[in-house]
């Protein structure tokens, strides 16, 4: 499983060499598309986690979020034949989830239950975590537990679109470009959204704030 | 010596706390999970075939299906602009019986009708009280049987209902009258 490292280094090295990592992708798809259908497991495997993240921080339900995961690979392989590899694999099939998840939400008028996943224990030792327990003075368990429901809380409240930004900068550690690609708009209205979207985090998380 | 926290708290901004979400992750049941049900949602995808509408659909997402489907509208088009033209005429084997046919229809208003006369028989269904014709050719040759005429970039008129709510339609057509005397129009 890829650590959160991993989630960032894989955009770094993306960065760093963009075509190697494009290029070793689309090798993979003309494999799926020349009908070798075993080959889309490859990418399954190097995309999941990243694809749920991103669906789990956009619908704060593990179930949804595994559902519009599964639904945005079959997507991409009933499509992939008309791949052209004209951007990158990784921009194609995180639009393709993104749209999905919007679609999703547009269609979920109330707010459903929200299901967590867990914090990795490791966290709960990090010098954030330290700061804040001091700050708050709460017990460290319960710290996490609270400070997990209101952050999902503070990213529900923000519109799809600022929600979507904020998740993929803050989150998935992506690009302005990269985010302004996959969600069709300019890196202009990516960083409007970004500012915008994190002054109100702001305002809702200020008890926790230095 | 251990760390006092207390002592100095860092400095903590909303990056920071968003940070913190990129910890909540899946277990290694779960992914399991999510792999063997993807795995039977694509062969279920491999097995179902799509209706036949999306076959055709999907067929059409070329040029080529584009140039199809604005020809296959355009034909559409037609049809809805003359198809009038289609229903009344009486198969007649000439001239004369094509006036017959036309000349009947003034008595029982048709929505259209398209006949190749000459210029004094034009004038003469233009006496009758419902009806409007418009000369769009005078030609002996249209008498042969397997007469053929291409109009061009001419306009061609095809009057439908009755004069009183008469309207034209303009569009660039062929017009042949085949062997029964039905008149073709031909986009």
């Amino acid at each position: 499983m890829a650590t959160t490292g991993s989630v960032s280094k894989t955009f770094a090295q993306a960065q760093d060499a963009p075509l190697s990592e494009r290029d070793l992708d689309w090798a993979v798809v003309q494999r799926v598309q020349a009908g070798n259908v075993g080959a889309f497991d490859q990418l399954v495997q190097k995309y999941r986690e990243h694809i749920f993240s991103v669906i789990y921080n956009m619908t704060s339900n593990r179930e949804d979020a595994s559902d519009l995961t599964q639904e945005t690979f079959i997507k991409a392989f009933q499509a992939i034949a008309r791949f052209k590899g004209k951007s990158s694999f990784f921009t194609w099939i995180y639009r393709i989830a993104i749209n999905s998840t919007m679609t999703f939400l547009k269609k979920r008028s109330r707010r459903r239950y929200i299901s967590y996943e867990n914090i990795n224990e490791e966290v709960s030792s990090t010098e954030i975590f330290e700061s804040l327990t001091a700050k708050t003075r709460t017990e460290k368990g319960a710290l996490v537990q609270e400070l997990q429901e209101k952050l999902n809380d503070s990213l529900q409240k923000l519109s799809p679109k600022h929600r979507t930004v904020v998740v993929l900068h803050e989150i998935e550690g992506l690009s302005h470009a990269e985010i302004a690609e996959i969600t069709k708009t300019s890196v202009g209205t990516v960083r409007s959204r970004l500012h915008y979207a994190k002054q109100q985090l702001q305002s809702y998380l200020k008890d926790y704030l230095a | 010596m251990a760390k006092q926290p207390n002592e100095r708290p860092t400095e903590i901004n909303v990056e920071d706390l968003l940070r913190l979400k990129r910890s909540e992750r899946p277990s290694e049941a779960f992914w399991n999970d999510f792999d063997r049900d993807l795995h039977q949602r694509m062969l279920q995808t491999l097995v179902k075939k799509d209706p036949w509408y999306l076959q055709v659909l999907r067929g059409f997402s070329g040029r080529i299906g584009q140039s199809i489907a604005v020809a296959a509208a355009a034909a559409v088009v037609a049809m809805v602009v003359v198809r009038p033209a289609f229903q009344p005429v009486v198969a007649p084997t000439s001239v004369a019986v094509a006036q017959a046919s036309v000349v009947e229809a003034v008595r029982a208003p048709v929505e259209v009708a398209v006949a190749e006369l000459s210029l004094a028989e034009v004038a003469e269904l233009n006496r009758a009280p419902d009806y409007h014709a418009d000369a769009i050719s005078v030609d002996t040759a249209a008498d042969d049987v397997n007469f053929v005429r291409d109009f061009g970039m001419e306009s061609m008129q095809v009057a439908s209902y009755e004069a009183s709510a008469y309207s034209t339609d303009s569009a660039h057509a062929r017009v042949s009258f085949a062997s029964t005397g039905v008149a073709s129009l031909v986009y």
